[in-house]
């Protein structure tokens, strides 16, 4: 039924440096059952999705609890992944992002429905948000892809990103109109996604 | 649907819809092509916001990981529909004539984050546990028509399967689902369920699968019908070994 593991022995650079298997073999091979290309996996990914829930969650320990999650999901279900719908990188952030997110509205949830959005416990400043993007953003091109944004479509993308509001939140607290927030958060996508020449 | 929904896919894709209104966007997903291949461009360019933001996971981390998935089961790969190669009885064919231009209409539509919600799905009992990490066991999975998605796990050897769903919309008080279990004689009644929170449920199939070629969910008036009253929602075939 399912095809036998691919652990045949690669060929390496004598210095034993780069693994030349693209991720997409790796996810592969780990739908296979191969713990090694899982542990190669967590090597290229581990401290982008550490860094990526921690910058949602804010909370160290809550967001390595959260990556475990994730990786433990994506060697569940990396059967699932199907590289003509996307690149690896997407399908493990899309999820890492996602997990993240549940978490947060999930806490959220738990706390009193009727607080007001505003409330000094639950809104962190946007300029605090923003300077810990800034410190922590390594990519050069995506930082410059985000500067090339208006104030207000990356102030949006990232509120909704990095600080894990939904549209409506982020629209309270940039003090918009919803429909605003909702076109410049795509708005912003759209410039963002040509300027990093993505294709889906 | 308005024009306007379609503004809805930028911040669908940073996860940043309420659960009420992500629900609604599915819903709309399922119909517009544009709206998912904008909505997969997004995802891909939201991954690179992510990427660049690399931090120094804790020390530990990596080993409780690579022990946690000594010990987890690894999905199975969804498998492709077919269409039934048995003979079927004339009665049976009417009702698979209309179940499976549906299915293929569902197969059709490949929703973007499919399997993201299908992974989600998996929170079951301990008896659906024990079906679904049965060493035979296969998984079917479809939107259905109205939203959501729907999933089959079936064990051949355990002769027993499970009904998933997520994202499936709320029924008025004298509406509930039912499920069907598709054999030579037609469809025979096989549980009533009302979706919990997210529109998600899990069901084990009442009675086995049988000799059953195909699952399938109407709405039926509250406390169910004998017969299907209403086109099927989703009709997942039941895998052939």
């Amino acid at each position: 039924m399912s095809p036998e593991p691919n652990e045949q022995p690669r060929l390496r650079a004598i210095d034993g440096g780069a693994d030349d298997r693209s991720d997409e073999d790796l996810l592969d091979e780990v739908a296979r059952g191969s713990r090694d290309a899982f542990d190669q996996l967590y090597d290229r990914y581990g401290g982008q999705v550490y860094g990526v829930v921690r910058k949602v969650l804010r909370d160290p320990a809550r967001s390595e609890e959260v990556t475990q999650e994730i990786f433990v999901e994506i060697w569940r279900t990396a059967t699932k992944f199907d590289r003509e719908r996307g690149s690896a990188s997407t399908w493990i952030f899309t999820m890492a992002h996602r997990r993240a997110i549940d978490r947060v509205r999930s806490v959220q949830s738990s706390r009193d429905r009727d607080e007001r959005i505003g409330h000094e416990n639950r809104v962190r400043p946007f300029d605090e948000v923003s300077e810990e993007v800034e410190t922590r953003l390594e990519h050069r091109q995506v930082r410059a892809a985000l500067d090339e944004l208006t104030d207000l479509q990356r102030e949006a993308v990232e509120l909704a990103y990095y600080g894990g509001y939904t549209y409506r939140e982020v629209a309270e607290l940039l003090g918009s109109p919803l429909g605003t927030i909702k076109t410049r958060i795509r708005d912003g996508l759209i410039r963002l996604r040509d300027a990093l020449g993505v294709t889906a | 649907m308005t024009a306007d929904v379609h503004t809805l896919t930028g911040a669908y894709a940073l996860d940043a819809l309420p659960e009420d209104e992500r629900r609604d966007f599915e819903r709309h997903l399922a119909d517009c092509e544009a709206c998912r291949r904008e909505v997969e461009e997004f995802r891909a360019t939201a991954a690179h916001l992510a990427s660049a933001g690399h931090e120094e996971p804790p020390a530990g981390l990596k080993e409780r990981v690579m022990a946690e998935v000594d010990t987890i089961r690894q999905d199975p790969p969804p498998t492709v529909v077919e269409m039934p190669k048995r003979p079927m009885t004339q009665r049976l064919l009417t009702v698979a004539a209309v179940i499976l231009a549906i299915a293929a209409i569902g197969l059709g539509v490949t929703v973007a984050g499919l399997n993201d919600r299908v992974e989600e799905l998996e929170t079951a009992s301990a008896q659906m546990a024990e079906i679904m990490a049965a060493p035979d066991a296969e998984t079917v999975a479809l939107e259905t028509e109205v939203g959501g998605v729907a999933q089959f796990v079936y064990s051949r050897s355990q002769g027993e399967a499970v009904f998933l769903a997520k994202g499936l919309p709320t029924l008025s008080e004298d509406e509930v689902y039912e499920l069907w279990l598709i054999g030579a004689d037609g469809p025979v009644p096989a549980g009533l369920f009302r979706p919990g929170e997210r529109g998600a449920t899990s069901q084990l199939l009442a009675g086995g699968v049988g000799s059953a070629q195909a699952v399938a969910v109407t709405v039926e008036p509250a406390g169910g019908s004998d017969q299907p009253t209403t086109e099927p929602i989703v009709v997942l075939e039941v895998p052939t070994a």
